[in-house]
């Protein structure tokens, strides 16, 4: 049986988590409504959308605290790492250039398409045609191309 | 309309002092000039010729309203509506039964539409008091002066102008609440419809074109028959004559045409498309309404009103849109761009979260020690052990705290029992100790009694003396201490000041602003009048002109004649 962690034995969050905690809160409620949605009626491949969406959102809100604006402190930063508040292997793309709005990492998995080419998303407006709107399979992403 | 059928059976001839006129609906009337009577049912009528002579309806009538004053009232709830017969009904409702929308009164007025329509909404008209424009259940529209309780179809020149100024007014809000193209002007579909309309109607229910919808009353052209000779007329039934006819007679400008014409004129004067309006205000280039704010400004503004409105420097840009506080404030207009505003907003919060961290580290860091040895001085006493108090006040926050371990607070447990035991003088030896160890900026005769600096707070030596004799201890010191040394309090309230005065002044600049814009919209509202006038002017000159080439000269000679069948055919002349 693995050990029981109670919340007045677990280690405190770091100083200034208690500043993003609400917002923190509200994504993870919308996380959880989006996870119990009803996915009736939903195309198949769409149903994760909503998901990779808030993920995405979260993971930005978290690097901008962090590399944007530098207000969280290095240590707070790690911590939601961690814990799994944001995803470290997307921040990590959105640290190269090029990839600075990259919307999920199944889009630059080229090994997953048939011809190992990136997601449409990926396509920078500039070079799709006109008025093409694109909703790419894997997120529902509508382009992240840097140019955008 | 039904050309074939209209022409096919003669109308009988009117009784003496009866004329025949067509309401905008396209329903004929009769009106005795004499009696000042006006009805639906021809009067007289010869037994059996009529039921197929008076023509439905004819929407393209209804221009005609702009052009004779005083025709008689119209009588919308009048039930003796003469509609054809009954096997055309049929057709013609199953034809117009697909259609919703706007076209919908154009096929129900077809079957039983007269008693149905009833008037909607009722608007002054600017400028000519008493009058006001009504709009029916079947988008038809008529004046009604409320001071004589009359009402007429045909809009009195006079108010024309107001009831301009009403549509523009209309069309602009409806453009302002969403985006509508404005609708295609059926000018060349509308021919071509009705004759297929035509066929339609002659033939069975299995017509499934509803051109016809867009085709509002106002705007459908002329098919005048007094125009036409043949019984045939071709697709295209604007024939010389026709044509004419419609050139000469005052059209109808639509907002489009009016806000080109005052364009083009306005270039021409070398207007600022501020002094004219010209529909898109977003376009205007910076400082065409003479306004004075500048970028700055309006950034400053716009920090101003996220200063003010208490929002989180730490939220997402996104969870500040979607609670929508901002947008109520006037200030959130400043910036037009959502761009502008989310990187004001990002340079904003970046501000304000380094603010915060400064202020934060300024103050001194709240020591868990605090509360917690107010708790002891309040709770402990001698006769509970360290596991005994423990486990009593387990529950309690002081003893949950996770900033101060487990084992500290047994030690400041043991420490404050063991010292309690000791005699009140050394323990007010002690205090004075602690007290005279703080350095005069921290404590001095400033200082109050509940604000002590927690130096003093978090020590083990302050909480042994019972709080009463404690009290009287620090006070007696603090009154025997001098006076603190130079503050730097001056700057910082010089700099508040001067910041409060560049808020005031940009708040002033905003008033200022609006203002100004107000100002301005009355200015372009007389140039609009004025151009109006002009482009009225101008109008009928051109309209004039037309007429003398097109018909010649015969028109002027036979000018006596068409004012004596003016009444008759009002549209003719």
């Amino acid at each position: 049986m693995p050990a029981i962690r109670h919340a007045s034995k677990r280690k405190a969050p770091p100083a200034g988590f208690s500043d993003i905690e609400d917002d923190l809160l509200v994504f993870s409620n919308k996380m959880k409504d989006a996870e119990n949605a009803s996915s009736d009626n939903v195309p198949r491949h769409q149903v994760l959308w909503p998901i990779f969406q808030i993920s995405h959102q979260r993971s930005r809100y978290v690097y901008d605290l962090y590399y944007e604006k530098e207000a969280i402190s290095k240590e707070l930063y790690d911590w939601l790492l961690k814990n799994g508040y944001a995803d470290a292997m997307l921040i990590a793309k959105w640290k190269k250039t090029g990839y600075e709005k990259l919307c999920c990492l199944k889009c630059v998995q080229t090994k997953e398409t048939n011809f190992n080419s990136t997601c449409i998303c990926r396509v920078p407006k500039a070079q799709m045609k006109e008025d093409q709107v694109v909703e790419c399979v894997s997120c529902g992403c509508r382009g992240c191309a840097s140019s955008d | 309309m039904l050309k074939s059928t209209h022409k096919s059976v003669a109308p009988p001839p009117l009784p003496e002092g009866w004329t025949e006129h067509k309401a905008p609906t396209g329903h004929s009337y009769y009106y005795n000039a004499a009696t000042k009577q006006s009805t639906y049912t021809r009067p007289n009528p010869p037994p059996a010729a009529s039921i197929l002579q008076s023509t439905p309806f004819d929407p393209s009538q209804s221009f005609l309203q702009y052009q004779t004053i005083g025709s008689p009232k119209p009588s919308a709830g009048v039930t003796s509506d003469r509609f054809p017969l009954q096997s055309h009904l049929q057709g013609r409702g199953a034809f117009h039964g697909q259609k919703a929308g706007r076209g919908g009164h154009y096929g129900s007025r077809n079957t039983r539409a007269q008693p149905t329509d009833k008037p909607i909404s009722r608007h002054p008209i600017p400028g000519c008091e008493p009058w006001v424009l009504v709009h029916t259940k079947l988008g038809r529209r008529f004046v009604y002066n409320s001071q004589k309780d009359e009402s007429f179809w045909r809009i009195p020149d006079k108010l024309k102008e107001g009831i301009l100024a009403l549509d523009q007014l209309r069309i602009k809000e409806k453009a302002k609440a969403q985006q509508i193209p404005t609708e295609p002007t059926p000018a060349t579909i509308a021919p071509s419809a009705i004759d297929q309309l035509d066929k339609a109607g002659r033939g069975d229910e299995k017509i499934g074109d509803g051109e016809l919808d867009s085709s509002e009353y106002e705007e459908v052209e002329v098919t005048d028959d007094e125009g036409e000779d043949d019984e045939n007329p071709p697709k295209r039934q604007r024939t010389g004559d026709d044509a004419q006819d419609e050139q000469s007679e005052p059209v109808e400008f639509n907002e489009d045409d009016i806000a080109y014409q005052l364009a083009a004129m306005g270039e021409e004067y070398g207007l600022d498309p501020g002094e004219y309006d010209d529909g898109n205000m977003d376009e205007w280039k910076e400082g065409v309404g003479g306004l004075e704010l500048t970028e700055e400004d309006s950034i400053a503004l716009f920090k101003d009103l996220l200063n003010d409105s208490g929002v989180n420097p730490y939220s997402p840009w996104e969870k500040i849109v979607e609670e929508g506080k901002l947008v109520d404030d006037t200030r959130y207009t400043t910036l037009t761009t959502m761009k502008a505003r989310k990187e004001t907003w990002d340079e904003w919060s970046r501000d304000k979260i380094k603010q915060l961290r400064a202020l934060r580290a300024k103050e001194e860091k709240k020591d868990p020690r605090i509360p917690y040895l107010t708790f002891l001085q309040n709770h402990a006493t001698p006769k509970l052990y360290w596991p005994e108090f423990k486990r009593k006040f387990k529950k309690e926050p002081e003893m949950r705290d996770s900033s101060l371990a487990d084992k500290d607070r047994e030690k400041f447990y043991r420490e404050h029992i063991s010292r309690l035991k000791l005699p009140q003088s050394s323990l007010k030896a002690d205090l004075i100790a602690l007290l005279q160890a703080q350095p005069l900026s921290a404590l001095n005769n400033a200082t109050i009694a509940s604000h002590l600096p927690p130096a003093v707070l978090s020590d083990i030596r302050y909480i042994s003396l019972a709080s009463d004799t404690r009290d009287m201890v620090i006070e007696s010191h603090i009154q025997s201490l001098p006076p603190p040394p130079g503050s730097t309090e001056e700057e910082d309230s010089e700099e508040a000041a001067k910041a409060r005065m560049d808020k005031l002044r940009r708040q002033k600049a905003l008033e200022d602003r609006e203002r100004k814009v107000a100002e301005e919209k009355r200015r372009q509202q007389r140039h609009l009048e004025f151009g109006k006038g002009r482009l009225r002017e101008e109008e009928a000159e051109i309209a004039r002109a037309m007429n003398v080439t097109k018909k010649g000269l015969r028109d002027h000679l036979v000018e006596a004649d068409s004012t004596e069948k003016a009444t008759e055919n009002p549209h003719d002349g």
